[in-house]
């Protein structure tokens, strides 16, 4: 196979590495873009990390992969069951796997949803798993042993750190940022460290490596770095952040150039991500919103005791809500999905929208949430709603919402209740917008040009094309020819070959259970002395 | 009958215990007590969240099963419980793993 090289980049966007290239930051990207091709690549209909990264992975549509958003959820009596998406919720075929069956040997890096890992030919470490579970989740078994030998190998800061991404879903700090920059360029230089290691002493045919800092950046310092609402006259203090954030943006610009070089001339290259960036200036609470219409009803937590309000408390950090479901008709579940769940009666007499209600339900919501204005200029804030055949398309979508918005900033909604219905926030954020970023580069790939927009979709047959082998026939994306000179497809042509293989849910190793006779003894008693055991 | 009984929960419990030594193995614990049918995932091995989440899906994997219905175990009255132990855990895992 042609050895072929994917470098994400979590949440980049040509709106902050054109400036960034243009001050001098990132000289090695600069070469790449001017020796290669780029494109808009435009993301997943809510362009959000788990579902877009594993569209990059599967070349399916989320409504096929089945990943819709970071948590899996069901209601229940009073309170939603809720478990994360992991490698087992993905319905089609990876790359890794479209590989690895086919003789070539794979190295997975950081991608989302990898866990626990297929058993590849080749490496897999999981991004989105703590550092108390990473061990337990590296493919093959025994190359934890081995990062750990590593110079400066730290798992608890290479692995996902959830109370530190709680914290930044609620706003870092200022004291923080200091921190917060210094951590996730420490954190790179970890997977660098690993991807260094494997590419010098493994063969590979496909490397791929997801550096998330940009997101955790641009999420936090999107206003520092945007030269469109960075203050005119900055202060003291928005010069020093901007330049923290310059900072990482150089380290960030060394490792590629270092992983690039490392993978040689021979290799194909392509740097792309999973969504891009924009300012935010507002928030749109729309489960308020829908309680002022009457499609919800907050649970009253008065009714609740001591440990009834404790474990609400729980709820509602966790950043779920609680309502009575006997008198809620629709309701967003999650931040992230920016979407709205619509209650259907199961059966006759059950509380929820009657099924056979649904659609002119759904048409009269949507007409009114296109009516929601700014208070202050009267414009309608969502710019678009897309039903869930329209935003979720495919087999694997029972988990989606009914209706997913779109709004004139491309915020994430807030769930919370809390007033007002709509908030201006004091400062701009930075959120994710449809538009990230296609980079490729090596041999037959065009030079220094620039392709219309690419689909997210495009991206997995790209990088089977560039290895050499057939595009599956029921991928959701096309080769993208424009990227390759002609004198080169024509010398490869490009092959539509088998379908993907169904995905085995349980393919990961499960080990054996073994426990020593003196062990064995010891529960015996204990079972014993509890009685279920004579 | 019994005889049954008894094999399958023991067999259940052992591959808890070891799942749970695996997950705990590198994690500092100042719990000195060992693991067993009494062990406290919560108060005992400190478990959070997504430990929980984590310690689903390798039962799951272990026992090559999906979508066990843990709400009945992580969930009481529709009210997420405060603990669950080892034996909690075994017991649920007998009733669903002998459902076929």
């Amino acid at each position: 196979m042609n050895p072929t090289l994917l470098i994400g980049l979590d949440g980049a966007t040509f709106t902050i590495l054109e400036p960034l290239i243009e001050n001098g930051t990132m000289p090695f990207l600069r070469d790449f873009i001017n020796d290669g091709v780029r494109a808009n690549l435009l993301s997943t209909a809510n362009p959000l990390t788990p579902p877009a990264w594993t569209s990059v992975m599967t070349g399916r549509t989320p409504g096929n992969h089945g990943i819709i958003d970071f948590i899996w959820a069901e209601e229940r009596k009073t309170d939603h069951y809720f478990t994360l998406y992991n490698f087992r919720d993905i319905k089609s075929e990876t790359i890794w796997s479209i590989v690895s069956r086919q003789n070539g040997r794979v190295c997975s890096l950081n991608f989302p949803m990898m866990s626990p890992p297929p058993a590849v030919s080749g490496f897999i470490i999981p991004g989105l798993v703590s550092w108390k579970h990473l061990r337990r989740n590296v493919h093959p078994a025994g190359l934890y042993e081995k990062l750990k030998e590593l110079p400066g190998f730290n798992a608890r800061e290479l692995a996902w750190d959830f109370d530190l991404e709680k914290k930044a879903e609620r706003g870092i700090p200022r004291e923080e940022y200091e921190h917060w920059v210094d951590f996730h360029i420490r954190r790179e230089r970890l997977w660098f460290e690993i991807t260094r290691y494997l590419l010098k002493h493994e063969s590979l045919d496909l490397m791929a490596i997801l550096f998330d800092g940009p997101d955790k950046i641009l999420h936090m310092g999107y206003r520092y770095l945007d030269p469109q609402v960075f203050p005119e006259l900055p202060t003291n203090w928005d010069l020093k952040i901007r330049d923290l954030c310059l900072k990482y943006f150089s380290e960030l610009d060394g490792f590629l150039a270092e992983i690039v070089e490392m993978a040689g001339p021979d290799a194909r290259i392509y740097m792309v991500s999973d969504h891009g960036f924009g300012p935010s200036w507002q928030v749109f609470r729309v489960n308020t919103w829908l309680h002022s219409k009457g499609y919800l009803t907050w649970k009253d937590l008065g009714d609740l005791d001591d440990k009834g309000r404790e474990n609400a408390q729980k709820v509602i950090d966790r950043h779920f809500v609680m309502l009575d479901w006997g008198n809620t008709t629709a309701y967003a579940r999650t931040t992230t999905s920016n979407g709205i769940y619509i209650r259907v009666a199961k059966e006759p007499g059950q509380k929820g929208v009657p099924a056979e209600d649904y659609q002119a339900f759904r048409n009269r919501l949507t007409a009114e949430l296109l009516e929601v204005r700014d208070p202050e200029t009267n414009e309608r804030i969502i710019k678009q709603i897309m039903t869930k055949e329209e935003a979720y398309p495919g087999s694997n979508n029972s988990q989606a919402p009914d209706l997913t918005l779109v709004m004139r900033d491309h915020s994430f909604v807030s769930i919370l209740n809390k007033t007002p219905i709509i908030y201006r926030r004091p400062e701009v954020d930075g959120t994710h917008y449809p538009q990230g970023i296609f980079l490729a580069k090596g041999p037959g790939v065009q030079k220094g040009r620039t392709i219309p927009q690419l689909s997210i979709f495009d991206v997995a047959p790209c990088v089977l094309y560039s290895l050499g082998l057939d595009i599956p026939e029921d991928f959701d994306g096309q080769m993208p020819f424009q990227v390759f000179e002609e004198s080169y497809l024509q010398e490869h042509p490009c092959e539509i070959g088998e379908p993907t293989v169904p995905v085995d849910s349980c393919s990961h190793d499960t080990g054996k259970v073994e426990v020593d006779e003196e062990e064995n003894k010891k529960i015996f008693n204990q079972l014993k002395a509890l009685g279920y055991v004579e | 009958m019994k005889d049954t009984y008894k094999i399958a929960k023991e067999e259940i419990l052992f591959t808890l215990i070891d799942i749970l030594k695996d997950m705990t193995s590198d994690w500092d614990l100042d719990y000195s007590g060992g693991i067993g049918v009494e062990t406290r995932l919560v108060t005992d091995l400190g478990f959070e969240s997504i430990d929980i989440v984590q310690f689903v899906v390798a039962i799951e994997e272990r026992f090559k099963r999906r979508r066990l219905p843990f709400e009945e175990l992580l969930m009481n009255d529709g009210r997420y419980v405060d603990d669950v132990n080892v034996m909690d855990t075994v017991d649920f895992l007998y009733r669903h793993l002998n459902n076929h």
